[in-house]
């Protein structure tokens, strides 16, 4: 009887160590997205699949929306810990590099298979850098594009896509129609009864998005080369706000006070939509309820091709545990080389595998989106990136945003109110 | 009168025990509060001392604080930002204190007749206050959606055009009070409920024997012996209404332009957004002192109405 009851104690020690050494054989890695959208799910499914695949590793997905994701950054980096993984933007690379929260990924690249540069298309690699250095590994771009009605444009009579101000201004003319049916310029236009916008005019952050393709697209500057100062041209400035806001109260074109854009679209309240290729999932779905549509670049109403554009990447971060590291790479790596499911999300692809595969090419309307990604603009990497453009927060470009679009303010006073709080900011230590 | 010495005895046992039942005693209360006290000391207290010292200095979180002396302060006034939030914060507390307290009263009256259904007309005035701030900012910014929203259908009706609520400087901050109002009219209706039910019928049968109506009962009976009721619902409302953010946040941002910027968004939005915690923590002390200067001036205009009384 004792000798079974030793038996009994050995056999559950020795169990109970292998379940301990079981234990730490798996290496538990965080990572923070902020994917707070449908594409938090294709994320989680990634890691799902990350984490079936390689008992090993147990990857942690935590998802909140991104500006309290980077305050929980920040918190949990000033009590000395991180993320194994952090994904960002790459314009806002700078901010965390400079509060010293990321580290460089040279070395990474250098060792890495998946992570070549001629593996990538050149735009994705370049926004990568910052002060000559590589910062983040790149997972996706995005960038404005134009969404049409196919029937809407038929019934109108207009056989493509508008691509600059001439063409978009007619096609923006046809496609705007009161209840009796008559086109802003016509004799007895209401503008109080519009049934059909031409067209979306963002009322959040997207409009000074928007805005900062034209400017970019007459060739503008807005922040000086040392970042210290705003440097807009101030009659450029104003010539491309007046555009967007001479949509809303001049033309007619688009509705005052819009909320909802995609919804608009979808129900055809509008009959095209500027936005990023994250919008195609839900025209896909839309299509059971019989819209018909497609894309095209964003137009070129100025000078020279240009458009607003983001993308996703992952960065290391300083306070993250050292022992860890080769594992978080590996899992990078892995999101990488199988990044082709994210697509899944509505994002755009930027490995050239991907692009010219058979796969890709059937995707409907992303091809419009990646042949633009050469044009693609963002905004500018500094470290006081939050203070200038964060969506959430009264910042000087937000300000000026909503008061051109909102209140149809006066543009050249608004414009120059931006740029001295821009500078104000910015020489601030 | 003979002492025994047993009865001396049982006399120093008695001391004894009250001795120690008062040991016993006092520290009884602290341990019941001690886990509150253990939070409020760790959570509360400490972080508002912190936050008075971070306020002299410039502070990233992830670096040292340097010490910048008044500077944090001095640059408040020069900041238009700051202007805007506090202004914007002092038009929500005047329109919105008094809208709470009418409504409130008003409710919490009509809610202690004895009418039919009136047990759900406190639940129902009660529900809202129970939702969580972000989903009724999501679930009213719906409401007051310009193009498709519930408030501007229902004045279509009465032939009112369409009120641009959330998209337009001039409306945003009442679309914000209306939805304050909305959402915590109901916390009030319950302490106003629990002051009227505490006032002595008799009062009131005395005052109808000699011939007060309805109005004067209220303005003679009611109103006095609400006042302490009044007084803390007034105290909490308006500390409150000084700490609006939730809702403003989810529905605007601060927007459109500076319009709903309130001076907590604005020290989240300078602590953590910008990563200027002197700042925040400055402004943070600015919001501080106000709140109890304001709970000064109203405690000593409440000794003086109620000396006034004696």
């Amino acid at each position: 009887m004792r000798k079974l009851a030793l038996l009994i104690v050995v056999v559950g020690l020795l169990a109970l160590t292998g379940a301990v050494a079981a234990q730490d054989d798996v290496v538990t890695l965080e990572f923070w997205g902020g994917w707070t959208g449908p594409d938090g799910a294709i994320m989680q499914e990634l890691v799902n699949t990350y984490n079936a695949e390689n008992p090993g590793v147990q990857v942690n997905l935590t998802v909140q929306a991104w500006s309290p994701l980077f305050d929980a950054f920040i918190a949990a980096a000033s009590a000395g810990s991180s993320p194994d993984i952090m994904a960002m933007h790459p314009q806002e690379t700078a901010m965390f590099v400079n509060l010293g929260l990321i580290e460089p990924v040279t070395d990474i690249v250098a060792a890495s298979e998946v992570f070549q540069q001629d593996a990538y298309v050149e735009k994705a690699w370049d926004l990568q850098n910052y002060q000559g250095e590589m910062v983040a590994l790149p997972l996706d771009l995005g960038l404005h594009g134009l969404y049409y009605n196919v029937d809407k444009f038929e019934e109108a009579g207009i056989a493509a896509p508008p691509s600059n101000a001439e063409e978009f201004l007619e096609a923006a003319r046809l496609l705007t129609v009161d209840a009796n049916g008559k086109h802003p310029g016509d004799e007895g236009f209401d503008p109080a009864n519009i049934v059909q916008y031409a067209i979306n005019m963002q009322t959040n952050h997207h409009a000074f998005y928007q805005w900062y393709a034209l400017y970019n697209q007459l060739g503008g500057q807005l922040i000086s080369d040392d970042g210290m100062s705003c440097v807009m041209d101030l009659d450029k400035a104003t010539q491309a706000w007046q555009w967007l806001q001479d949509l809303v109260y001049v033309n007619y074109a688009a509705p005052q006070g819009q909320t909802d854009y995609a919804r608009d679209f979808i129900t055809g309240r509008t009959a095209m939509l500027i936005d990023g290729p994250w919008q195609i999932p839900a025209m896909i779905a839309a299509e059971a309820d019989g819209l018909n549509w497609d894309t095209a670049a964003y137009p070129t109403i100025f000078d020279q091709p240009a458009a607003w554009g983001s993308g996703h990447n992952f960065t290391f971060p300083v306070y993250a545990d050292p022992e860890k590291r080769d594992e978080a790479i590996a899992f990078v790596e892995w999101l990488g080389a199988n990044s082709f499911d994210w697509l899944a999300s509505g994002q755009l692809p930027i490995r050239h595998d991907i692009i010219d595969s058979p796969e890709f090419a059937e995707l409907k309307g992303r091809q419009p989106f990646v042949d633009m990604l050469p044009n693609q603009v963002l905004l500018p990497n500094i470290p006081k990136f939050s203070e200038i453009f964060a969506s959430n927060a009264p910042t000087p470009m937000m300000v000026m945003a909503q008061r051109i679009i909102l209140e149809n303010a006066d543009v050249r006073t608004e414009v120059e109110n931006a740029c001295n709080t821009i500078t104000s900011i910015l020489s601030m230590p | 009168m003979r002492i025994t010495p047993s009865a001396a005895h049982r006399g120093e046992a008695t001391a004894a025990q009250a001795t120690k039942s008062l040991g016993h005693h006092s520290l009884t209360p602290y341990l019941f509060i001690l886990p509150f006290l253990v939070f409020f000391v760790l959570f509360r207290f400490g972080p508002s001392l912190a936050g008075l010292g971070i306020a002299f200095t410039n502070w990233q979180a992830v670096r040292p604080p340097q010490f910048v002396g008044f500077a944090n302060f001095q640059a408040m006034l020069r900041d238009p930002l700051f202007g805007a939030a506090f202004t914007n914060t002092i038009f929500f507390v005047a329109i919105t204190v008094p809208a709470l307290i009418i409504i409130s009263l008003g409710l919490a009256i009509f809610l202690n007749r004895a009418i039919r259904g009136r047990s759900i007309g406190r639940l129902a005035v009660f529900m809202p206050y129970v939702v969580m701030s972000t989903v009724v900012g999501v679930v009213w910014t719906w409401i007051l959606d310009k193009d498709f929203g519930l408030m501007n259908a229902y004045l279509n009706i009465f032939g009112i055009q369409d009120v641009p609520w959330l998209v337009s400087e001039s409306t945003a901050l009442f679309g914000i009070i209306i939805t304050t109002v909305w959402w915590t009219v109901g916390y009030n209706v319950v302490l106003f409920l629990a002051g009227l039910q505490d006032i002595p019928g008799e009062l009131y049968e005395a005052a109808r024997i000699d011939g007060a109506r309805a109005w004067a009962q209220f303005r003679f009976v009611t109103l006095p012996m609400l006042a302490p009721t009044t007084f803390l619902v007034v105290m909490l409302t308006v500390i409150n209404s000084f700490q609006v953010f939730d809702q403003a946040y989810v529905m605007t941002g601060g927007g459109p332009g500076t319009s709903t910027l309130t001076l907590v968004q604005y020290i989240y939005t300078t602590s953590f957004q910008f990563q200027k915690f002197g700042y925040g923590s400055a402004i943070a002390m600015i919001l501080f002192v106000l709140l109890v200067l304001v709970a000064f001036i109203q405690i000593r205009a409440y000794r003086q109405g109620y000396e006034g009384v004696e």
